[in-house]
């Protein structure tokens, strides 16, 4: 994992398109940080990312309409 | 009763794709003919097959607000901007998890732009959101209680 060494103000480029600023420095415990990038590129806090990713896969199925079925041929 | 006419004429593009599913883009809706229940179905990967239903708003009162960056993913390579009137709010439900409910994850609704057919999954930060909302009881359960 690369490391880099910033202050306020000043900014990261991830590729052509990607642009991260330092906005502030709180209480030296958290930062704010302004994240730039394009419409495709999804951005999350990682925690509930990881979440939604979870349980998405734990509700995709490739029986899901198969259950569909089911459920519709039920009264 | 879902507006299934709609759902069903072509494909939705997810420009993001879909959390765990990043290389899902393109979905097709399969309707079994009655319920409101239908299956979203990715083209190009059999298994990010989801169950969905309409967002309730009896239940779960109207939906949030969207920001810039949704409506702009919403609004497609259309110059107009996105008309209210023309988006579809639903539930990604989870029928495998819960033997006794089908459960409905409040925190990522799916919003679908009926004109653009472009879809989002709107992952919402409020810690305090159900991931897993009893949403209906399982259906050999309601059968057998009917």
């Amino acid at each position: 994992m690369m490391v880099l060494r910033r202050k306020t103000g000043e900014a990261i480029r991830i590729g052509d398109d990607i642009r991260i600023v330092i906005q502030e420095i709180q209480h030296g415990t958290s930062i704010r940080i302004a994240i730039d990038a394009p419409i495709h590129v999804p951005v999350h806090r990682l925690e509930i990312y990881q979440i939604i990713q979870q349980e998405n896969r734990a509700s995709s199925d490739t029986h899901a309409l198969q259950w569909l079925q089911q459920r519709s041929k039920q009264p | 009763m879902i507006a299934q006419s709609n759902l069903q004429q072509g494909e939705f593009i997810f420009p993001q794709g879909i959390a765990g599913f990043q290389d899902a883009h393109r979905f097709g809706f399969i309707y079994e003919g009655h319920g409101d229940m239908t299956c979203m179905q990715c083209i190009d990967h059999p298994e990010a097959a989801f169950i969905l239903t309409p967002w309730d708003t009896e239940r779960l009162q109207s939906p949030p607000t969207l920001s810039e960056d949704h409506l702009t993913c919403l609004q497609g390579s259309s110059q107009a901007p996105v008309d209210y009137a023309h988006l579809m709010w639903m539930l990604v439900l989870n029928p495998f998890a819960d033997q006794q409910w089908v459960t409905a994850n409040l925190k990522a609704p799916i919003i679908l732009n009926l004109e653009t057919r472009r879809g989002i999954q709107y992952i919402r930060h409020n810690t305090g959101l159900n991931l897993r909302f009893p949403w209906a009881p399982q259906p050999q359960l309601a059968a057998s209680s009917a």
